[in-house]
């Protein structure tokens, strides 16, 4: 006997899984650098024994190197924190801002190695409403996977979160190929599922090349 | 025996490049694919240690770029990936896969079997 997968887990699990190897990836860069470094170090030590001359310079820029690299791969680890904690609670009192930042560090990988650019232009003051973080992110990873195939000749995206009368927005600009028929194609069972979870909407905006993502004050409150 | 390491982390190909000159080879780097091609255009090259994933021209693209230039030059792939679907497809494409952090008495031992000649250092 069999169970089928409901689409909007599916998705949550394909999110969460690609953020996971995009992270191992990120740290195992790190923990490569921290490895030359210090055998490096070795080898010059060991060259030093034998009478050989030693660099203090170059020494001195290893060293920097290896202790860029441990905060590199502390804040990739403290960002997987955030990302494993936004499931904590489903009706959470969340900033945009600081959402998007935390999507902008967890996606950088994959827009840079698809060669697109992704900025924010954070709200002052924050724009914070009560959702289910996780879904949001979720969303998010979404709509920038399909928002870099259509970001045009400029290969640039900008995310943008503003306070509405009826909660938030977040604008996804730069998508210069957007068509109604390809913004039809992204709206996949999951999509869907996890937009009527979120109580929000998807607008596309073919002449502007943009997408907004309305997002309620309040998850807990019926829908207006 | 003349290298070209590719890796956009840029303290990560320079260190190793620098290791693998201590041990005699003859190693250059660059952190880019466009770098890259500017390197094999002057000087030849016995090997390349190509970084799978790197912005805009991965390791396995540039690979193709390369062998245009330097038909039978030899490759090594090196990964912090890690996919099962890369290590097959780079392991059918190069002379060995390597994840990162690498051993470097393993990496010589894989450049210097790849180039068929006994251990250097």
């Amino acid at each position: 006997m069999t169970h089928p997968l409901d689409p909007i887990g599916e998705a949550g699990l394909r999110f969460y899984s690609k953020v996971s190897a995009s992270i191992s990836h990120e740290i195992r860069n790190s923990l490569a650098v921290i490895n030359e470094s210090a055998g490096y170090l070795e080898d010059v030590t060991r060259m030093a024994k034998k009478g050989g001359n030693v660099d203090m310079n170059r020494l001195e820029t290893l060293a920097g190197s290896m202790l860029k690299q441990v905060q590199r791969a502390n804040t990739i680890v403290k960002n997987m924190n955030r990302l494993a904690h936004s499931l904590d609670d489903p009706a959470a009192r969340t900033d945009l801002n600081t959402l998007l930042e935390l999507m902008l560090h967890l996606s950088e990988r994959t827009t840079v190695t698809r060669g697109v650019k992704v900025s924010a232009a954070f709200s002052e003051p924050p724009v914070i409403i009560t959702t289910h973080p996780f879904f949001v992110e979720n969303l998010i990873w979404l709509i920038l996977d399909f928002a870099m195939d259509i970001s045009g000749d400029e290969k640039t995206i900008e995310l943008q979160p503003v306070k509405t009368a009826s909660g938030a927005k977040i604008n996804f600009a730069g998508l210069d190929q957007l068509t109604q028929n390809a913004f039809e194609n992204f709206q996949t069972e999951p999509v869907t599922l996890m937009l009527c979870a979120l109580k929000s909407t998807l607008q596309p905006d073919e002449k502007k090349g943009m997408i907004t993502l309305n997002l309620p004050e309040n998850i807990s409150q019926p829908a207006q | 025996m003349r290298l070209l390491l590719v890796d956009d982390e840029k303290e990560f190909v320079e260190t190793l490049a620098e290791r693998l000159s201590l041990r005699g080879f003859d190693a250059d780097w660059a952190t880019s694919a466009k770098n890259a091609e500017k390197f094999i255009d002057s000087r030849h090259y016995d090997l390349v240690l190509l970084d799978v994933k790197m912005p805009k021209v991965g390791g396995r693209e540039l690979k193709k770029i390369i062998e245009k230039k330097l038909p039978g030059i030899k490759t090594i792939y090196l990964t912090g990936h890690g996919s099962e679907e890369d290590y097959h497809a780079g392991s059918a494409e190069a002379e060995y896969y390597l994840m990162k952090p690498i051993n470097i008495n393993e990496l010589i031992a894989k450049i210097n079997d790849a180039l068929g000649k006994e251990a250097q250092s």
